[in-house]
């Protein structure tokens, strides 16, 4: 059972070659591009919630940061599509990876922060110290907050990881155990069993806020630093 | 193909490419730098553990202080 509940994050491969690759370009499919002014169903739907999107997110930038539109919203569609993917049964999902949450983290951090320090020098490195610190205070406050800015991107990656993984492996958990429980106590597998539909929709429920979260938290960076 | 994704992706996505993330690609290289240094440090720990591990072919682990010092072979 050990091996079982991890064979699910293994990389895929097909026949030997991996197909990881193809697994990542797979959510782009699902958002068909379209040059008409009016357009079908889908793509209608999905331009509206990307304006929905986009406009309650880059409100609060300036012309500098809204640049990033782009990027933010591809960010946002690509983890809520894969994590939303993931909640299909044997399927694999990226963003249960730590190197594809840590190559989606470290680039965008770092774009903002030399974007802070190439533009706005002086109020980069003043985030370094809050307003109003006691000035035997400041050498211990600069060394946190230095620590706290290099926590971020692990913290963005490693919090998507862990949140899609530990679904996951709940949802494998509660499933084996309601299988198991069928033949012992069908009562008992029953409340196992409502207690596993309540965990898929939290689990949609989470992949979506953990894409919100991940773009937002970027959104919020590149605020202090444009 | 090589003119269709010229055409397609990189004359619209020029603008962004080149100017608005320019940042992020600077990003992209810390990150390289950063995988490079992690895979080059697993490598070398591999590489290390397989030495102190590797017996002389008569079934004797040879001694870890025999590495990193210059044998000089004995004539007979």
């Amino acid at each position: 059972m050990n091996e079982n509940l991890f064979a699910s994050f293994a990389t895929p491969t097909m026949m030997g070659l991996p197909i990881v690759i193809l697994i990542i370009m797979f959510p782009s499919i699902l958002f068909p591009s379209s040059n008409r002014l009016i357009n079908n169903r889908l793509i209608s739907i999905q331009q509206w919630l990307v304006q929905l999107t986009s406009k309650q997110m880059m409100a609060i930038h300036n012309n500098k940061g809204q640049t990033w539109t782009l990027m933010l919203m591809s960010l946002i569609l690509f983890i809520g599509s894969t994590n939303l993917l993931g909640l299909l049964p044997h399927s694999f999902t990226p963003t249960t990876q730590l190197s594809m949450n840590l190559g989606m983290a470290i680039p965008l951090w770092a774009g903002t922060v030399f974007m802070g320090f190439r533009h706005k020098t002086k109020a980069a490195l003043a985030h370094f110290l809050p307003q109003g610190t006691p000035i035997f205070l400041i050498p211990m406050l600069v060394i946190i907050e230095t620590i706290s800015l290099f926590i971020q991107p692990m913290a963005l990656a490693v919090r998507l990881t862990a949140n899609i993984t530990a679904g996951h492996l709940l949802i494998h958990l509660i499933g084996g155990a309601t299988l198991a429980l069928m033949d012992i106590s069908p009562s008992t597998a029953l409340i196992t069993f409502i207690i596993l539909i309540l965990l898929t929709i939290l689990e949609f429920a989470v992949a979506m806020i953990q894409a919100y979260v991940f773009t937002l938290l970027v959104s919020l960076y590149l605020h202090d630093n444009t | 193909m090589l003119q269709s994704l010229i055409k397609n992706v990189w004359v619209p996505m020029k603008p962004y490419y080149t100017q608005v993330y320019q940042e992020i690609w600077a990003g992209m290289g810390l990150m390289g730098f950063i995988v490079y240094k992690i895979r080059s440090a697993d490598k070398r720990s591999k590489a290390l553990k397989g030495k102190i591990f590797a017996s002389d072919g008569w079934g004797r682990k040879t001694p870890s202080y025999l590495f990193r010092t210059r044998r000089i072979p004995v004539l007979n």
